[in-house]
């Protein structure tokens, strides 16, 4: 796997996403807790050094300047009198000058008083680097000024231990991201791999290759499984395709050789005018045939490719049915049957009207082609809870058990009817297909004698209905 | 391209009387007893077609049965020019191939009918049910699908370049009337009962007096039925009608025409 497709890959952009704004809230955070910090340890500073002032100005009010200084230099203790220097590196910073030069007690060189709380910046002395001192000025009396301070040193101290820490925080985080990023889209890609690896196989034309599941029903399974179940159908349709093709190529080269050779034997012998319109008007009703088998294949493979349900409408069956039941009497008569009907209440499907009256003509025609003269022929209609249930009935020879999943076959045509002409075996291949394409169940059963055909269409729903 | 003088489809009534020299029919008005009854009828000169189909074999076939018909063909091979000759000169009837180099048929229609209601026909091998239901949403006034005999073209287009427009509620022909409101059927003043289907056949054999119309017409026009049966569906309905129609009188009213279909006869 090259490293560019795994920087390409989608999770790998989260992740990496992800450490971004882990990141930014990061950097959020330590702006606030510096802050708070930072606040917090100035506060204690400036409350510590009050208490210095406090405690100079009490020793001045109960006993004179004197003792205002004495304080100062037992704050800086036994050896504050010795030299300030020694103390530069003293957390504390006192000075007591008079008239702002003459220093009277304290560690700093000079100091320009300001209002409130300032900073003072010691320039680096000796081997001591630079300091800063946040502290306030008070006046003593007239003339005596006090500025107690304290080195802020432990504050940036503290800001730069947080900074460190959080530094390491985020450097860490931002690795184990990048990991994650990558071993997941590593996973990803594989997942992906795999899937496009059989489509292409399957492209190649190993139309038996299927993804393999990992068994953990997660949605790459669930994936997989819609891709495999499309395969499927695929494979289906191809094999259907396969076997109808030579299916055509069968039956319409029996019809075709007859023509051809009764147009041959006619050309050969001698005839009459007669005679040739006799040949010609055979071949014409063969050719007819012919083509009335290529528009009921076309018919299927139309109804097949689905596209009709786009435009169901929602039908009353009975009032349907009655239509053909209308439109088959006097045929059914004619050819001497008993056409009946029995309807138990409307019931509403959801379908295309043509295609059902056309399903409907086939059930009849062809119980009217198969059953003998005399026979019954009924048209039922039953409506439940679940839908409606309509049903054509003969009392004929019905169907063998064996033969009732064959004959719904495209040519296939039972070896008792095959001598029989005008039938080219589709009709009842056709119900199917549009049965299939209403979602409804076709059922052949035993009639007892007889044929029984049930159709039964699922109940309209109410977000269906138009 | 015609400027203000060609008609909005609907409007051809008013414009036969304004400009009749314009238009390839004539319509005579005759008044009735039943009421005003508007015919059109054929002009003196022969029919003239249009056809626009690009295979050569069945053109140059049609061109010469048509032409012993007596039809005058004018054949194009493909939609620019065919829309142009539908628009340039007047027709009683255009038959159009749905498949056309140059311009789709269906567009073709959609063109013409924004300027003329000139009756079209679809030849074509598009079979399904949406290709049909789209041809005649886009205009078309009949559809008929390759191969076909001539006989079943032959009459559908008799019957379309010579429509009979009633402007009433009666038709009649020869001693047979019906009354389209009250759905009654009278021969020579008896009445006949007639089942519903059996009264829309009688309809549309009427409005077609003197004309063929074909099983497969029928089978569309009063069944809305577009599959061929493989039974003798119209057959059965047409005897039915005939038994009734026929009682008490000598004269069969419905001629049989070998091998094609139907002919409602009404001697003048």
């Amino acid at each position: 796997m090259r490293p560019t497709r795994i920087l390409k890959a989608e999770t790998f952009r989260l992740a990496a996403l992800f450490a971004l704004l882990f990141l930014v809230l990061t950097g959020t955070l330590i702006a606030t807790v510096l802050w708070i910090v930072d606040g917090t340890q100035r506060a204690a500073l400036a409350a510590a050094n009050d208490a210095d002032v406090e405690t100079v100005m009490n020793g001045f009010r109960d006993e004179g300047l004197e003792e205002a200084v004495e304080v100062v230099k037992q704050r800086l203790g036994p050896a504050g009198a010795t030299g300030r220097h020694k103390h530069a590196m003293a957390p504390e910073a006192y000075l007591v000058i008079e008239n702002g030069h003459d220093i009277l007690a304290g560690n700093l060189s000079a100091v320009t008083c300001q209002q409130g709380l300032f900073t003072l910046a010691l320039p680096p002395s000796g081997r001591h680097r630079s300091r800063q001192i946040l502290g306030r000025c008070a006046a003593i009396t007239d003339g005596v000024e006090l500025f107690v301070g304290r080195d802020t040193g432990p504050l940036s101290a503290t800001r730069e231990r947080i900074l460190h820490a959080f530094t390491w925080v985020a450097v860490g985080t931002c690795a184990i991201a990048v990991v994650c990023g990558l071993f997941l889209g590593r996973r990803f890609m594989a997942r992906v791999d795999a899937v496009t690896q059989t489509c292409e196989r399957v492209i190649g034309g190993r139309l038996e290759e299927r993804i393999p599941l990992r068994g953990r029903d997660d949605e790459w399974d669930r994936l997989a499984r819609a891709i495999n179940e499309m395969l499927d159908r695929i494979s289906a349709l191809l094999e259907n395709l396969k076997q109808v093709s030579s299916d055509v190529a069968h039956d319409l080269r029996t019809p075709l050789t007859h023509l051809r050779n009764r147009l041959e034997a006619a050309r050969t012998s001698p005839a009459d005018v007669q005679h040739y319109a006799a040949v010609i008007s055979h071949a014409i009703d063969d050719t007819d045939q012919l083509l009335s088998m290529f528009s009921a294949l076309l018919r299927i493979s139309q109804v097949e490719a689905g596209t009709r349900a786009q435009t169901f409408a929602t039908l009353c069956l009975m009032d349907l049915l009655e239509k053909v039941y209308q439109l088959y009497l006097p045929v059914a008569e004619d050819s001497r049957h008993v056409l009946s009907r029995e309807f138990k209440g409307p019931a509403w499907v959801r379908g295309d009207e043509e295609l059902l009256i056309q399903m409907f003509s086939n059930l009849i025609e062809n119980a009217i082609y198969h059953a003998p003269e005399g026979s019954q022929i009924r048209i039922g209609l039953e409506v439940s809870d679940d839908g409606a249930k309509a049903a054509v009935i003969d009392d004929g020879p019905g169907i063998p058990e064996e033969e009732r999943g064959k004959v719904l076959r495209r040519f296939y045509r039972m070896s008792s009817s095959r001598s029989k002409q005008g039938h080219h075996g589709l009709g009842l291949a056709l119900v199917a297909a549009i049965a299939q394409l209403h979602g409804a169940q076709l059922k052949l059963s035993d009639a007892g004698p007889g044929l029984r055909v049930d159709i039964e269409f699922k109940r309209v729903t109410s977000t269906q209905g138009s | 391209m015609h400027g203000g003088t060609v008609p909005k489809a609907g409007a051809r009534f008013m414009y036969i009387i304004v400009r009749p020299e314009f238009y390839p029919c004539v319509y005579i008005p005759r008044f009735t007893l039943t009421g005003v009854e508007c015919t059109v009828e054929t002009s003196s000169s022969p029919p003239r077609l249009l056809l626009v189909e690009d295979d050569l074999e069945l053109a140059q076939s049609l061109v010469e049965r048509f032409g012993e018909q007596g039809f005058t063909v004018n054949h194009v091979t493909d939609g620019r020019t065919g829309l142009n000759a539908a628009l340039d000169a007047d027709y009683h009837a255009i038959i159009v191939d749905r498949m056309l180099p140059g311009m789709d048929g269906l567009d073709m229609v959609k063109a013409i009918r924004r300027q003329k209601s000139t009756p079209v026909m679809y030849l074509t091998t598009m079979s399904g049910i949406d290709d049909r239901v789209q041809g005649l949403e886009a205009g078309g006034d009949d559809y008929l699908v390759k191969p076909f005999a001539f006989a079943e073209l032959l009459a559908r287009v008799r019957v379309m370049t010579r429509r009979t427009v009633f402007a009433s509620s009666k038709l009649s022909a020869g001693s047979i009337e019906i009354d389209l409101v009250r759905r009654s059927v009278t021969r020579r003043g008896q009445f006949v009962e007639l089942l519903p289907q059996e009264f829309r056949l009688l309809e549309y054999l009427m409005r077609n007096v003197n004309r063929t119309v074909t099983r497969k017409m029928l089978l569309e026009k009063v069944w809305d039925i577009h599959f061929d049966p493989h039974t003798s569906v119209v057959e059965s309905h047409i005897s039915r009608l005939r038994a009734r129609l026929n009682a008490g009188c000598d004269i069969d009213a419905i001629q049989t025409v070998r091998g094609i279909g139907y002919r409602l006869l009404a001697p003048n």
